[in-house]
C-alpha cells in the first residue's frame, strides 16, 4: 500500500496513552469515523453508478432509471471493448515505449551528470532544469507546428518522441541525485579492472539503480497515459488516436449513444492503471513527492 | 587539441530551426477539395460521417453522388427539380425530394428502393441512420413520416409552409426534427407523439441535429442561427447572419455548425456560437453539409456550383507524403545532433562555461584537451540533448517569438509587435476566460488544501488499526480512474435528462432545481467546479497522509505532556510540520489551474457564452480552430509568464521545505 504501516503500533500506543484517561474519547472516534464514512460514500457514489451503469442498456437506464441493472447486460463490456481495444493499444504502445525511452536516456545522462567531471557539466544540467520552469501549453502550439513540419501528424511517433523527451527532465533529475549517492569505491574498481565507460554503466550503476528506475517509469506511465491535450492536437485518425482521446469521441463512432456500453468502455480504461497502481504505488508516491519537493 | 569557436551557439539552433520550420510550412493547410457545376441551381447536399459521399440536389432534375476526390459514383434521374437530399451516415441509405411530389429512397448504389407521392412538391427529405424511417415535408404544408419500404405510417398537416427537416436515432427511437414556418422546433417520435417543442421568433427554414440527439440547429428567416438543446429545447444561442438562413449542417459531436445564408456569404461556428469561418462563394448559398467529425465542408449555390472544401486537408495530404516523411526526419535529427552537439561544445566557450571548468584546470588551452578526454561523456548524454533541443527548447523558444509574429499554416509569419496580445485585449472570450482562471486557481487550491487535509488527519488520529488501513486505502483507490473518465463521468451525472443530479433532484420532490447545468450560464461554472464532490484528492491525501506519519512520536509525546487538546495539536504541530507539504500543493495546482482544459473542453467546451471559457481552451480554439497560431502562441507567453512569476514567488517555500526534508 502506499504508505508505511510501521507506525500504526507506535501510533495505537500513542493514541491510548494521549487519550487513555480521557471520557468520551470512543465518542469522539465513532464521530470520525461517521464523517470519514460519509465522505467515503459521496465519493464512490459516481463509481457505483458507473459500474451500474455499465450493465444496463438505454431501455433500462430511461425506463427504469432507479432499478439495478436486471437483466445486468454483461454484453456491454464486450461492446466497450470492441469500440476501444485499438485506443488502448496505442495508449499502451506509446506510453511504454516513451517511458522506456526516457529511462534510457535519461539514466545516462544521469549517471554523466552525477559521476563524470567534464567541461561545462553544471551549465548544461542548470540549462536542462531551467526547462521544469516551462509549461506544456507554451510549448503546444509550436510543438504541433513542428510534428506538423516534419510530417509526422497521425503517426505514433508524435507521441513517442515528445513524451520521451519531455519526460527526461523530470527523470535526470531523480537519476542523477540517486547515482550520487552510489559509493564511488564501486566504480573506481571497475575503472582498474579495466572496464568501459558503458560497461560501468550498464553493469553497475544500473542494477543499483532499479529502485530509482521503478519510480521514474511509474510515474511516467501514469502521466503519459491520463494525457489528452497533444495527443487531441497532433492525432486525429482514430486508428492512432489514444484512448483517453478515443473515449471522449466513442459517442460520434457509435452513431448514436449506446451508454452502457460507453460506461463499459470507461471502466475498461481504467484497468491499466489499476494494474500499474496495484503494483507500484508506493513508488508512484514517493516519484510525485520528490520530483515536487526538488523541482 | 582546440575545437573551433562557433558564435553563439543556441541563438544558432534556433535560427536553425526556425528556417527549418518556415520552409516547411509552405503548403497550404487547407481549401477546395474540388468543385461541380450543375446544370442548375444546386439546391441540396449531403455528405456521410466520414465524407467519402457527397450527395447534391440540383434544378438540373439529378440527385447525383461523388466520392471525397469528387469523382461521380452514382446519378438518380427525378422528372423534376430535386430539392432535398440526405445521406445516411454510412452512405447506405438516400432520400430524395423532388419537385415532381415524390420522395425516394435510393440504395448504396442509387437505386430506388421505393417510391412515395404527395400532393404538391416535395420540398425536403430525410433519413434515418439506419434507413428504417425517411421523413419528408411537402410544398402542401403538411410532412409525411414512411417507414423503411415506403409505408406512410402517419402524417400530419400543419397548415402552414415546412421545409425543415431531420432525423436522430435508428429504428423505434428514431425521433423526427421538424421546422416550421409558424417558427415552431418540434421533435416527434416515430409514432407521432410530441416530444418536444421549442418556439423561435421567426419562421424556421431549415433544421440539422447530432446523431445523438443532444443539440439541434435550426437557421430562421431572419438570419438567425439558433442552437437548442436536444433534451430540454432551451435555446443556447443565437448567431445573426445577413439574411435569411437556407441551410444549416451540424457535425456529429455538435461543435461545428455551418450555415448558407442569401447574403451570398457561408458561416462555419464552432459549439459556442462563435464565427469560426466565413466562406464567400460569391452567390447565395442553397444547401450546406459536414462531415461527421466537421472537417467536410459542402457548399451548393444559386451560382449552379457545389464546392466542396475540407479543413483537414493537412492531415489527409501528409498520410500521402508518408515516404517523403522519414527523409525528412533522418535529416532534421542528424542536423539537430551535429548542432546540439557543436553547442554542447562550444557552450564551454562563454566566459561562464570557463568559469565553472577552470576550477579544475590549468589554463585555456587546456580546455579542448580536457573536452576531447570527456568525449565519451558527451556522447553519452547526446541523445537526451538532441531531443530536448528539438521538442523542448525550440518549441518554447519559437513560441516566445512567435507570439509577435502573424503566424499561420499556409502564410508567411510576419512580426506584427505586440499586434497579438492587443487582439487578446479586445477578444472577451480571452477576457472571461481570465476572470474564469482567477477562480479556478482560488477554487482548485482550496479545494486540495481542506477536506484531503480533513480527511489525512481523520484517518490519522484513528485508534482502529483496520479501520484506519482500509479508510485510506478506499479513499486512495479512485486514482485508477484516468482524470478523462472522471469528466466523461460527470457530463453524465449532469445529464438534463437521465443525469444522476436531475434525477435526484426530482426524486427528492425538487424537480424545479433540476436544470441543463451546463447550459445555464449562471451555474455552468460552478458545475465544472463542483466536479468531483467530496474533492477527495487521492494524490492530495497521500501527500498529507505521509507528512503527518513522518512528524516525529517525540513531538506528539511532548504535545501530550503539555496537555494540547486534538485541535491546538493540529494548530500547533501538525499544520507547521506540514508546510512543506502543503507549499508543494500550492505550487502544483497553481500550476494546473492555470492550464485548465480538460476540464471545460470536454464539460461545456467553454458556453455557454463565454462563461466558462479558460485561456487554455482559447489557446486551443485559436490555434486548432481558427488556424491563428501568432495569437495562441502570444496566449501560451502571457500563461507562461504568470506561471513563472507564481513560481518564483513559491521558489523560496518549496527550497525551504527540501532543506526541512534533509
Amino acid at each position: 500500500m502506499a504508505v508505511s504501516d510501521s507506525h500504526s503500533g507506535r501510533l495505537a500506543r500513542f493514541a491510548r496513552a494521549w487519550t487513555g484517561p480521557r471520557r468520551g474519547e470512543s465518542a469522539r472516534q465513532s464521530v470520525m469515523v461517521i464523517v470519514l464514512g460519509i465522505l467515503l460514500i459521496l465519493t464512490y457514489v459516481p463509481l457505483i453508478y458507473l459500474a451500474i451503469l455499465s450493465l444496463k442498456d438505454n431501455g433500462q437506464i430511461y425506463g427504469r432509471f432507479w432499478s439495478l441493472p436486471n437483466p445486468a447486460r454483461w454484453a456491454n463490456f464486450v461492446y466497450g471493448a470492441q469500440a476501444i481495444w485499438r485506443p488502448m493499444w496505442n495508449s499502451i504502445l506509446t506510453t511504454t515505449i516513451s517511458t522506456a525511452g526516457t529511462l534510457v536516456f535519461a539514466s545516462l545522462s544521469g549517471y554523466v551528470f552525477a559521476r563524470h567531471r567534464f567541461p561545462g557539466k553544471e551549465l548544461i544540467y542548470t540549462a536542462i532544469l531551467a526547462l521544469l520552469m516551462i509549461p506544456p501549453i507554451l510549448t503546444l502550439v509550436p510543438a504541433y507546428v513542428l510534428i506538423y513540419n516534419l510530417h509526422l501528424q497521425n503517426t505514433y511517433w508524435a507521441l513517442i518522441l515528445p513524451w520521451t523527451s519531455g519526460g527526461q527532465v523530470f527523470a535526470l533529475l531523480l537519476c542523477r541525485s540517486f547515482f550520487a549517492t552510489l559509493p564511488e569505491e564501486f566504480f573506481d574498481a571497475a575503472r582498474i579492472d579495466g572496464a568501459s565507460e558503458l560497461a560501468i554503466f550498464l553493469r553497475i550503476a544500473v542494477p543499483l539503480s532499479v529502485p530509482i528506475l521503478v519510480t521514474v517509469a511509474v510515474v511516467r506511465l501514469v502521466t503519459t497515459y491520463n494525457q489528452f491535450m497533444w495527443p487531441l492536437v497532433v492525432i486525429s485518425s482514430p486508428a492512432r488516436q489514444v484512448v483517453a482521446v478515443a473515449l471522449t469521441q466513442f459517442t460520434s463512432d457509435m452513431g448514436i449513444t449506446d451508454i452502457g456500453p460507453q460506461m463499459a468502455a470507461y471502466i475498461l480504461a481504467a484497468a491499466p492503471l489499476i494494474v500499474l497502481f496495484s503494483l507500484g504505488m508506493k513508488q508512484y508516491v514517493q516519484g510525485i513527492t520528490a520530483g515536487g519537493l526538488k523541482a | 587539441m582546440r575545437t573551433p569557436r562557433v558564435a553563439g551557439p543556441p541563438v544558432a539552433v534556433v535560427i536553425f530551426l526556425m528556417l527549418l520550420a518556415q520552409t516547411a510550412f509552405a503548403q497550404d493547410g487547407g481549401g477546395q477539395l474540388w468543385r461541380f457545376d450543375a446544370g442548375g441551381r444546386v439546391q441540396s447536399a449531403s455528405v456521410t460521417a466520414d465524407g467519402q459521399r457527397v450527395v447534391l440536389g440540383a434544378r438540373d432534375n439529378l440527385a447525383r453522388a461523388f466520392d471525397r476526390a469528387g469523382k461521380p459514383v452514382w446519378q438518380f434521374p427525378a422528372a423534376n427539380s430535386v430539392l432535398g437530399v440526405d445521406i445516411s451516415p454510412d452512405g447506405r441509405w438516400t432520400a430524395v425530394a423532388s419537385e415532381d411530389r415524390n420522395v425516394t429512397l435510393l440504395d448504396e448504389a442509387g437505386k430506388p428502393l421505393w417510391q412515395f407521392k404527395a400532393g404538391r412538391a416535395m420540398n425536403n427529405a430525410a433519413v434515418a441512420d439506419d434507413g428504417s424511417l425517411v421523413a419528408a415535408t411537402s410544398d402542401d404544408r403538411s410532412f409525411y413520416i414512411l417507414d423503411g419500404r415506403g409505408k406512410l405510417v402517419w402524417q400530419e398537416d400543419l397548415g402552414i409552409g415546412v421545409s425543415g427537416v431531420a432525423i436522430y436515432g435508428t429504428g423505434d427511437n428514431a425521433r423526427v426534427v421538424i421546422g416550421s414556418d409558424d417558427g415552431y422546433v418540434t421533435v416527434y417520435s416515430r409514432t407521432g407523439e410530441h416530444l418536444l417543442q421549442s418556439r423561435l421568433d421567426y419562421d424556421v427554414k431549415s433544421v440539422a441535429v447530432t446523431p445523438n440527439g443532444a443539440t439541434i440547429v435550426a437557421g430562421t428567416s431572419d438570419g438567425l442561427v439558433t442552437l437548442l438543446d436536444g433534451a430540454s429545447g432551451q435555446r443556447l444561442w443565437n448567431y445573426k447572419t445577413g439574411k435569411l438562413v437556407n441551410s444549416v449542417a451540424i457535425s456529429q459531436d455538435g461543435r461545428t455548425i455551418l450555415a448558407g445564408s442569401n447574403d451570398k456569404q457561408a458561416y462555419l461556428l464552432d459549439g459556442n456560437g462563435k464565427l469560426v469561418q466565413t466562406f464567400k462563394p460569391g452567390a447565395e448559398v442553397l444547401a450546406t453539409a459536414l462531415s461527421g467529425d466537421g472537417t467536410l465542408l459542402v457548399l451548393g449555390t444559386s451560382a449552379n456550383a457545389a464546392q466542396v472544401l475540407d479543413r483537414g486537408a493537412a492531415g489527409a495530404s501528409q498520410a500521402a507524403s508518408q515516404t517523403r516523411q522519414s527523409g525528412t526526419i533522418a535529416a532534421a535529427l542528424f542536423g539537430l545532433a551535429i548542432v546540439g552537439a557543436a553547442s554542447a561544445l562550444a557552450v564551454r566557450r562563454t566566459a561562464r562555461g570557463a568559469r565553472v571548468w577552470q576550477r579544475a584546470s590549468s589554463g585555456p588551452r587546456d580546455l579542448g584537451r580536457r573536452m576531447w578526454q570527456a568525449r565519451i561523456s558527451y556522447l553519452m548524454i547526446l541523445p537526451t540533448l538532441v531531443l530536448l533541443l528539438t521538442f523542448n527548447y525550440y518549441p518554447a523558444f519559437s513560441g516566445l517569438f512567435h507570439a509577435f509574429t502573424d503566424w499561420s499554416p499556409g502564410a508567411k509569419t510576419e512580426w506584427v509587435g505586440l499586434a497579438n496580445f492587443e487582439l487578446l485585449l479586445h477578444d472577451r472570450f480571452f477576457i472571461s476566460s481570465f476572470q474564469n482562471t482567477v477562480i479556478l486557481v482560488i477554487v482548485q487550491i482550496l479545494k486540495t488544501l481542506t477536506v484531503p487535509l480533513l480527511v489525512a488527519e481523520l484517518v490519522f488520529s484513528l485508534r482502529h488499526d483496520r479501520t484506519r488501513y482500509w479508510l485510506r486505502t478506499l479513499f486512495i483507490v479512485p486514482l485508477v480512474l484516468p482524470v478523462v473518465v472522471e469528466i466523461l463521468l460527470w457530463n453524465n451525472i449532469y445529464d438534463p435528462t437521465i443525469g444522476l443530479l436531475n434525477q435526484t433532484l426530482t426524486a427528492l420532490g425538487r424537480p424545479e432545481w433540476a436544470r441543463t447545468w451546463y447550459g445555464d450560464a449562471n451555474v455552468a461554472l460552478g458545475s465544472v467546479i463542483f466536479i468531483g464532490f467530496p474533492w477527495v484528492s487521492a494524490f492530495a491525501l497521500l501527500i498529507f497522509y505521509g507528512g503527518l506519519i513522518g512528524i516525529s512520536e517525540e513531538i506528539f509525546d511532548a504535545s501530550r505532556v503539555d496537555g494540547a487538546n486534538g485541535l491546538q495539536r493540529f494548530l500547533h504541530i501538525d499544520l507547521p510540520m506540514l508546510t512543506g507539504q502543503i507549499k508543494l500543493l500550492l505550487i502544483l495546482n497553481f500550476i494546473s489551474a492555470v492550464q485548465t482544459f480538460e476540464v471545460v473542453y470536454l464539460t461545456t467546451g467553454g458556453g455557454p457564452g463565454s462563461a466558462t471559457y479558460t485561456p487554455a481552451l482559447e489557446l486551443y480554439y485559436m490555434a486548432m480552430r481558427m488556424y491563428n497560431m501568432g495569437a495562441a502562441s502570444a496566449i501560451g507567453m502571457i500563461l507562461f509568464a504568470i506561471i513563472l512569476a507564481g513560481t518564483v514567488v513559491n521558489m523560496r517555500f518549496v527550497r525551504s521545505s527540501m532543506e526541512y526534508e534533509a
